[in-house]
């Protein structure tokens, strides 16, 4: 029933992770975005580094938070301080399966009520998921790009693949096919920023206050 | 040998070529092929070997062509075209230079690949042209592939200059009227095993076959089948073709800088600043032109304050315009430059649509009173309700 | 009666098949084939207007500057922008360096072994060959080291590029000494250097050639530096002392040698120039060598100005039969077939369309823009002109330019001309960038519009015609030189202007008709 928010639902190590991840998101998109067309002079150089610094953290930061899923322990239930390890609540559960539809129908304005979920409900923990192979996207079509690694064999096939889906030619001619996957995953990354965004604050944004300040909710000791 | 030595030097002087600059020429060559200092004197010494004895049997074919590689062969110096043609190779078949003509120019062909077979050198300029049974291209009465599936199969080697060659280069660029393609899809096509060596670029750059040459045929890298060792999975010399002009680009500090011409004809074009933001392929183009530059090392195109339109690519047209442009349509499939979308457009599209659906949506959960009405939550797991354990 | 056949016809730029009715050792009916289709016009539809300049280009390697600048003013002129005059000049530079280096290609590379025998050479004198070069006053090289090496090649017997030439042919002037033979394979051989000069001076203009990079829709993206201007300078000074010195000295030596082509291979003296080096009016009456049409059967040696709308192209004889036929460019349409047709002489014979002026088969090149510019009054083309025929010894006959050796002769005569402009235009742009202000860009800012741009190649009128809808090409047309003068016949049957050169002209060996090499390559098509 409970609509707190705990610090046991969120460690502080979570909330430096998303503090972490937003900010690498802003510097790649943004620094991305630059590299793309610079739409003002100067900052070639800085926004080449920041990208590259950013990503480098963006993937170490996934690694540490799918290791601490495994090893860290939260709380079962919204609002409540009795933990079990991290990644039950995260990963979806076969007793999440019956939630799936009802939730998608609620949101689809097709059901009234909404079913009652965990810490996170089912839908929530699929886009969760999501955001770990489009990271690895991004890393892996941004590897296929950089000049250093663009020329491994793992990321030349790749590179190869791509342009013969956009008849894109072959040798350097098939970086710009693989640059525009690139540019493409940012949009897939952003647009579940959105929907991430707009999700944590439709109700209040008790959310933004655990997950930025790490500062508990609607508790008994609040 | 001190008699040849002084006879090729005079022949070098009667171009007006210096014994200096020709061993400047070797050591050019030397560090395309990525050979090391001290094979300057073998590939001297090969060159002027081969001025004084038997020249090596070799026929230009030109395919579906404007002339424009023949024309870059002949812009060639150290060594210029005429050293190349009269005391390299005996090049017995040349259209646009040779002084015969009709059946006789035909009869050169055919004698030279077919008496010297296995041994003679094809140099096939322009693309393959299958149109209409290959009468897109008709030459002495019969459709021109005739020369190549009667001749392929007898010459040592094939060296594919210029882009139409390499793959079809313009002509196939979409919608491909006359049916082009690249000699070694062609012969791919026709089981013909023949080795080719893929030199692209639009139109070729002379130093870039003057090197094959002395690889090819001074070195006797063919025959040694070293050559073929020195060459990237679509046939391209690896030396020449393996990094990309960005990487050499002498206005590679102003990218970095951050200093790019966004105007033609501005002061930061005047300051010679980076092309990138006028659409410049450099980045995606692996040639080494800005290393040997063009027309006697003379000037190149990002050097004349344009930005490189990749054509040493693959599928260069389709593939790089809108050359003004940062980025091409995109076209999943066989991809018709008519069809295709900007990639830009189609990422903020969905971008766009996302963040329009989530507004909509926040609009219904507002009217159906949902907004700030946070949904309850589950009391106890589900697998512990199972496991009896509810509270 | 006997057909006699060239084809491949080499040493032109493409595929050229020229098969001739031979009757009494004269040609009496002639045919002309292009050999060869690409579509570029197919492949500009939905590109953007300046991407036309890139591609447009690669139509002929040999003469891309011309295709670039007529592409590129098609887009100017369908989006209404006026270049400002730096670009002007930077053009008008770059596109006389291409005249130089393609008419000394053409002369020595080309042309020069339907004259010269390099066979003959080895019979030379060596110290007469000094005399005789002094004599003709042109410049003079090693001829020992020359002669040198042609020996080398005809006794080693790997001839080369002579392999299989007709070296004993009966149609060499019998007369000509073989010490014009060294001279003029010596000379040979310095034209390769000399063209590549002036080559280099568009390389350093716009990257590279053949197939520039600079002179995109608006102007040109070549700022010129001081460095770059006297580079600039000192090369065209280089090509023009050779043009001066070896190039004409060399025409007027071997000329009176062949004064029988005086007497054929002039076609249908019909002639259209739509100008090439514009002035700051950017008029096309007004540039350097200016616009006209002259049709000598008819209207005898008066001028008209050219007027673009007056073409018609016809395709009853050409293998692109399956589009409307007599369109005029702007509305043109190019459709393959669907079935090849097959090579019939009677019937469809080349892939080439049949361009007509005012209805009548007209010759386009040099021999056009210096007959318009002569009778324009142009100087210092009518001098030139002038003091030539005096020379050979047809003084106040220009009516004699309209044959095979008239049509070599102004060539030659043209490459004097450009390269004397060359420097007053290399000049002008030092003092143009010294005065400062001057601008070398304008951005497009237009999306729709119809255009053309009707210019001039080193081999003859060019025309490009663009429509621009919504920012992209919606139709793209070309009639290049070549098609004018390798026209086939067209709906009435007229020949084209190298069919029509051939017949009359005379063939001693029909099995090796050498003259009717000579005549197609003085179109340098």
């Amino acid at each position: 029933m409970s609509h707190a928010y705990t610090r046991e639902m969120h460690p502080l190590a979570f909330v430096v992770s998303h503090w972490t991840n937003l900010c690498a998101m802003v510097f790649l998109t943004l620094s991305g975005l630059y590299i793309h067309y610079p739409i003002f002079p100067g900052f070639m150089g800085a926004a080449r580094g920041t990208h590259n610094f950013w990503m480098f953290v963006l993937l170490i930061n996934l690694v540490v938070r799918l290791v601490m899923g495994f090893t860290l322990k939260t709380s079962k239930l919204a609002g409540g301080r009795e933990k079990e390890l991290d990644i039950k609540n995260f990963l979806p559960q076969a007793e999440n399966r019956h939630q799936l539809w009802p939730t998608i129908k609620y949101y689809l304005f097709l059901k009234k009520e909404h079913p009652l979920g965990g810490k996170y409900n089912s839908l929530q923990k699929f886009a969760y998921v999501l955001t770990v192979p489009l990271i690895l996207l991004a890393a892996y079509t941004g590897f296929a790009l950089w000049g250093p690694t663009s020329q491994w064999s793992f990321f030349l096939a790749g590179t190869t693949m791509v342009a013969n889906w956009f008849n894109g030619g072959v040798g350097g001619a098939a970086l710009m096919p693989m640059r525009i996957v690139h540019y493409w995953t940012m949009w897939a990354i952003l647009s579940f920023t959105f929907i991430h965004v707009y999700l944590a604050n439709i109700y209040g944004f008790d959310a933004d206050r655990i997950m930025f300040a790490w500062k508990e909710t609607g508790t008994d000791h609040a | 040998m001190a008699y040849e030595d002084r006879a090729f030097a005079e022949q070098l002087a009667a171009r007006g070529v210096t014994r200096r600059d020709f061993v400047k020429f070797c050591g050019s060559v030397a560090a395309m092929l990525g050979l090391s200092e001290s094979m300057v004197p073998t590939i001297a010494s090969a060159v002027e070997s081969a001025a004084g004895s038997k020249l090596y049997p070799a026929v230009w074919v030109n395919g579906g062509a404007c002339t424009g590689c023949t024309e870059s062969m002949a812009q060639a110096t150290y060594p210029d075209v005429a050293t190349v043609v009269l005391d390299i190779l005996s090049m017995n078949y040349m259209e646009t230079v040779m002084m015969a003509m009709g059946a006789d120019a035909e009869k050169a062909l055919y004698d030279t690949v077919n008496n010297n077979e296995g041994k003679a050198i094809m140099i096939y300029e322009g693309s393959v042209m299958k149109g209409w049974d290959g009468n897109a291209l008709r030459v002495a009465g019969e459709p021109s592939l005739k020369i190549l599936d009667d001749l392929a199969p007898k010459v040592a080697a094939i060296i594919a200059v210029g882009s139409c060659a390499v793959d079809g280069g313009w002509v196939k660029a979409g919608p491909n009227t006359a049916d082009a393609t690249g000699v070694s899809m062609y012969l791919a096509e026709k089981g013909i095993k023949t080795p080719v060596i893929n030199l692209p670029t639009c139109p070729v750059n002379p130093e870039w076959i003057v090197a094959m040459v002395v690889d090819v045929l001074l070195l006797g890298e063919l025959e040694s089948g070293a050559i073929l060792g020195k060459l990237d999975a679509q046939g391209r010399p690896k030396l020449i073709f393996g990094q990309t002009i960005h990487d050499n680009c002498p206005r590679r500090g102003h990218f970095e800088n951050g200093e790019f011409v966004y105007q033609f004809g501005s002061p930061e074009e005047a300051k010679g600043y980076c092309l990138y933001a006028m659409g410049c392929k450099g980045p995606q183009t692996q040639t080494n032109c800005p290393i040997v530059r063009w027309n006697n090392q003379t000037s190149w195109c990002v050097e004349s304050g344009s930005p490189c339109i990749g054509c040493g690519n693959f599928n260069w047209v389709d593939n790089g315009a809108p050359f003004l442009g940062r980025m091409r349509k995109v076209a999943i499939g066989s991809g018709s430059h008519n069809g295709g979308f900007a990639p830009g457009v189609a990422g903020a599209a969905v971008g766009g649509v996302v963040a329009a659906a989530l507004g909509v949506h926040a609009i219904g959960m507002a009217a159906t009173g949902r907004l700030g009405n946070m949904p309850d939550t589950e009391d106890v797991k589900e697998h512990d309700r199972k496991k009896g354990g509810d509270k | 009666m006997a057909r006699s056949v060239i084809d491949p016809v080499t040493r032109i730029e493409g595929h050229l098949r020229v098969e001739c009715e031979v009757e009494n050792g004269v040609i009496t009916d002639a045919w002309v084939s292009g050999g060869l289709f690409r579509g570029m016009e197919a492949v500009m539809q939905g590109r953007q207007p300046s991407d036309a300049f890139y591609i447009a280009q690669r139509i002929c390697g040999v003469c891309p500057i011309s295709h670039g600048h007529a592409s590129t003013m098609a887009a100017e002129d369908a989006l209404g922008i006026t270049i400002p005059n730096g670009a002007r000049i930077v053009r008008n530079i770059i596109e006389a360096a291409q005249f130089l280096h393609s008419h000394i290609l053409w002369f020595y590379t080309l042309a020069a072994l339907d004259y010269v025998n390099p066979a003959k050479a080895l019979e030379a004198n060596i110290a007469d060959t000094y005399a005789l070069a002094e004599a003709a006053g042109t410049s003079t090289a090693n001829f020992a080291v020359v002669q040198n090496k042609v020996k080398t090649l005809v006794e080693g017997g790997d001839l080369s590029i002579f392999t299989g030439a007709w070296l004993d042919h009966p149609g060499f002037a019998a007369d000509m000494p073989a010490e014009l033979h060294l001279i003029a394979v010596a000379h040979y051989l310095e034209a390769l250097e000399i063209q590549a000069e002036a080559s280099r001076v568009i390389a350093i203009m716009g990257g590279k050639f053949p197939h520039f990079m600079t002179s995109i829709p608006g102007g040109t993206s070549w700022m010129p530096t001081e460095e770059k201007l006297d580079d600039v300078l000192f090369r065209l000074m280089r090509v023009r002392d050779w043009v001066m010195n070896t190039m004409i000295p060399d025409t007027l030596a071997i000329a009176p040698f062949y004064s029988d082509a005086l007497s054929y291979g002039g076609g249908t003296g019909n002639f259209l120039a739509w100008g090439v080096f514009n002035r700051e009016s950017l008029e096309m009456k007004d540039r350097y060598l200016p616009n006209g049409a002259v049709f000598v059967p008819t209207s005898g040696l008066t001028v008209q100005d050219a007027d673009p709308g007056k073409i018609a192209e016809y395709v009853e004889h050409s293998w692109l039969s399956e589009g409307e036929s007599g369109l005029n460019p702007a509305d043109g349409v190019t459709v393959p077939p669907k079935e090849f047709p097959g090579y019939d002489t009677g019937d469809k014979y080349s892939w080439a369309k049949a361009p007509r002026y005012d209805g009548k088969s007209t010759e386009v090149g040099p021999l056009a823009r210096m007959i318009v510019a002569y009778l324009r009054g142009v100087e210092p083309v009518k001098a030139l002109i002038d003091s030539t025929l005096e020379k050979l010894g047809a003084a106040g006959k220009p009516e004699v330019l309209v044959s095979l050796l008239g049509r070599v002769a102004a060539r030659n005569l043209e490459t004097a001309v450009v390269a004397d402009w060359s420097l007053e235009w290399a000049n002008e742009l030092i003092a143009a960038v010294k005065g400062g202000g001057v601008e070398f860009f304008k951005p497009l800012e237009n999306d729709n519009g119809k255009g053309r741009g009707m210019w001039e190649a080193p081999r003859g009128a060019l025309g490009h015609w663009m429509n621009v809808q919504g920012g992209l090409i919606a139709n793209y047309q070309v009639v290049t030189p070549s098609t004018w003068d390798i026209s086939p016949r067209d709906k009435d049957g007229v020949r084209g202007p190298m069919e029509e050169a051939l017949v009359g002209a005379p063939v001693l060996d029909p099995e090796r008709p050498i003259e009717a090499g000579r005549i197609a390559r003085s179109f340098d098509p």
